[in-house]
């Protein structure tokens, strides 16, 4: 059995990706079983999914903590501790998706490619890396291309793309499957079962309610958070145009812009989003957007 | 009364703390920035389980009022609890009023205004309790995978109402939840939209001058659950107000007035295209029937409006 992790943004298509990949197992003869990580559903937040493909029927459930091959569809997740791809990690095949070419000391074989990319080079858009994150798994699984080709088709009608943009799908598809090389998984040492039965489940005690009930002390913490990895594209004010009029201020959703002393808008890039509401608000077109690489 | 002439005067301190996990380019997170900075430090927010309760995940909190979390059907009742608590402290233990001067504002969905909580919130509004309910309303419920709610508008596609066959997605309309409200003759209903910022802060700055429920739903944009593009948040709602489809009402004891009238209503078509909820009535085939009836409310909710309000 081959444990496969896919690790992503909440709108970049990861789990379109883990269900091309299991359709494409499907169709290459092996029995597979795929699923997303339950959890409040919102864009731009580290989500995760699971596939299992086996010879034989599969009866194990649950999470997979001890991936063979991890595919990373966001370069800033990587140390990300809420994400964790690297968690349960060794002796397999790791790839990212990024432009740059990151010296990784990870135990295990690391491939990557500049899925984003692609994407903008051929549909126009940064997040849609679905196709190209499910071909870049089935090349390393070893399935052939026509099967990884039918599996991006079936799925993405499934959700019911319009069919110009499923042949730009194929062609990044195609593309991100010749890029990365092909792995004998067989090859991998094989996990015992008691590996599979590894939970996360922390045993908490039963308190009085004033002692037991969560509180936070320090109101507005989550400023410690910097969200502003999430970002895909990044708005830029240009301080020529710009003539303080707060109309961005106030329709930024994440208190990421600020009046400063020049009576000019600031963005602050630890947190904004990259949500771009700023960038189509701004009456004199002072705020462009330019494509943002970040260091891992 | 009209304090907030435009966005030059929104006040500059924040309520709220950037870093949550909310979507990028949510609408509930523009609303509640602006709701806070009018109610202003001295307010204790009740929430829900719903999209906004994403800025409050153990240990770190987006929101610097104190703030409550409660479960799915009870914010109105855990407001009335918090209302009382601080009610006796003043009349019975003698604590100075500046001490416990709070206002209540339960700030939740619209699976916990329309749907879920809607008891617990008729409940407190027929007891006139003296506090805010403000509901962020997408439509549906966002938070889990953007399922139907008594929210949804006719035609909606939700992963619950997939349009498949000949189905148009919502079979059902949205409930009409300003006017439930307002049979309750509660002193002060309104709906606000994200896109209008200076008519949301000069309505929650009214609703400061009436004792008992102050009432709100707010046209918050969910650009994942809607699929729309996360930078057209502020345009779509805008649309919203401009197609007719999201009026700007309040009501003061039950009198109704619309802060904004369209002279002319865009066609509904303009806010339907920006958003996949929608697709299906476009494409493969243009479903004129399913557009020409949400087409044909809007324009009979406005004929009605234009002849009582502008004797037109």
């Amino acid at each position: 059995m081959y444990r496969f992790r896919f690790h992503g943004r909440g709108g970049q298509g990861i789990k379109t990706a883990s269900r091309i990949f299991s359709t494409a197992a499907f169709l290459e003869g092996f029995y597979a079983q795929d699923f997303p990580m339950y959890g409040p559903e919102r864009r731009g937040a580290p989500v995760a999914a699971y596939v299992r493909v086996s010879h034989e029927p599969i009866v194990i459930r649950g999470y997979i903590n001890k991936p063979d091959v991890v595919v990373v569809g966001d370069e800033t997740l990587l140390y990300d501790p809420v994400a964790d791809p690297l968690r349960g990690f060794g002796g397999g095949v790791l790839f990212v998706n990024t432009p740059l070419n990151p010296n990784l000391s990870v135990d295990g074989e690391v491939v990557t490619l500049d899925l984003t990319g692609l994407a903008l080079e051929h549909i126009g858009r940064s997040g849609a890396i679905s196709a190209g994150v499910g071909a870049v798994a089935c090349k390393i699984a070893g399935f052939s291309e026509s099967s990884m080709v039918d599996a991006v088709v079936r799925e993405l009608e499934e959700i019911g793309l319009p069919d110009e943009l499923i042949e730009k799908n194929v062609v990044v598809a195609k593309e991100s499957y010749r890029g990365v090389p092909s792995f004998d998984l067989d090859s991998l040492p094989s996990l015992s079962e008691s590996d599979f039965l590894e939970t996360d489940i922390v045993h908490v005690r039963l308190d009085e309610g004033e002692v037991g009930i969560a509180t936070i002390a320090n109101l507005g913490n989550s400023a410690v958070r910097k969200t502003g990895n999430w970002r895909i594209l990044k708005p830029i004010v240009d301080y020529s145009k710009c003539t303080g009029c707060k109309i961005c201020f106030a329709y930024c959703p994440d208190v990421s812009i600020h009046m400063g002393e020049d009576g000019k808008a600031h963005i602050d890039y630890d947190h904004c989003k990259g949500c771009l509401i700023c960038s189509s608000v701004c009456p004199f077109k002072a705020i462009t957007m330019v494509r943002e690489v970040k260091v891992m | 009364m009209s304090r907030y002439r435009g966005v030059k005067d929104i006040p500059e301190e924040e309520y709220v703390a950037p870093g949550s996990a909310l979507c990028a380019g949510c609408g509930a997170e523009i609303i509640a920035r602006h709701m806070l900075k009018v109610l202003g430090r001295d307010t204790i927010m009740v929430n829900v389980p719903g999209c906004y309760a994403i800025s409050t995940l153990f240990p770190y909190t987006a929101v610097k009022v104190p703030y409550v979390f409660a479960v799915f059907g009870s914010g109105a009742a855990v407001a009335q609890g918090i209302r009382d608590g601080l009610d006796i402290l003043r009349e019975k233990r003698g604590v100075n009023n500046d001490r416990v001067n709070y206002k209540v504002v339960v700030y939740v969905g619209d699976g916990a205004a329309y749907d879920i909580g809607f008891q617990s919130t008729s409940a407190a509004i027929h007891r006139n309790l003296d506090f805010y309910f403000v509901c962020y309303d997408n439509e549906a419920y966002g938070n889990t995978g953007f399922q139907l709610s008594g929210a949804t508008p006719y035609a909606s596609m939700t992963s619950t109402s997939p349009p498949l066959g000949d189905s148009v997605g919502n079979e059902y309309g949205k409930k009409d939840i300003f006017e439930i409200w307002r049979a309750h003759r509660a002193p002060y209903v309104a709906t606000i939209s994200v896109s209008h910022v200076t008519d949301m802060l000069n309505k929650f700055e009214k609703a400061k001058e009436f004792r008992g429920p102050k009432l709100f739903v707010a046209l918050s944009i969910c650009p994942t659950g809607w699929g729309a593009s996360q930078e057209d948040t502020v345009r779509i709602a805008r649309l919203a107000v401009e197609t007719g489809m999201w009026p700007l009402k309040e009501a003061v004891y039950g009198e109704v007035k619309h802060t904004f009238i369209p002279r002319r209503l865009k066609p509904v078509e303009e806010y339907l295209k920006t958003q996949r909820r929608f697709r299906h009535l476009f494409k493969p085939v243009r479903r004129d029937e399913e557009i020409s009836r949400i087409q044909r409310e809007v324009e009979e909710y406005w004929r009605r409006v234009w002849e009582k309000e502008l004797n037109r």
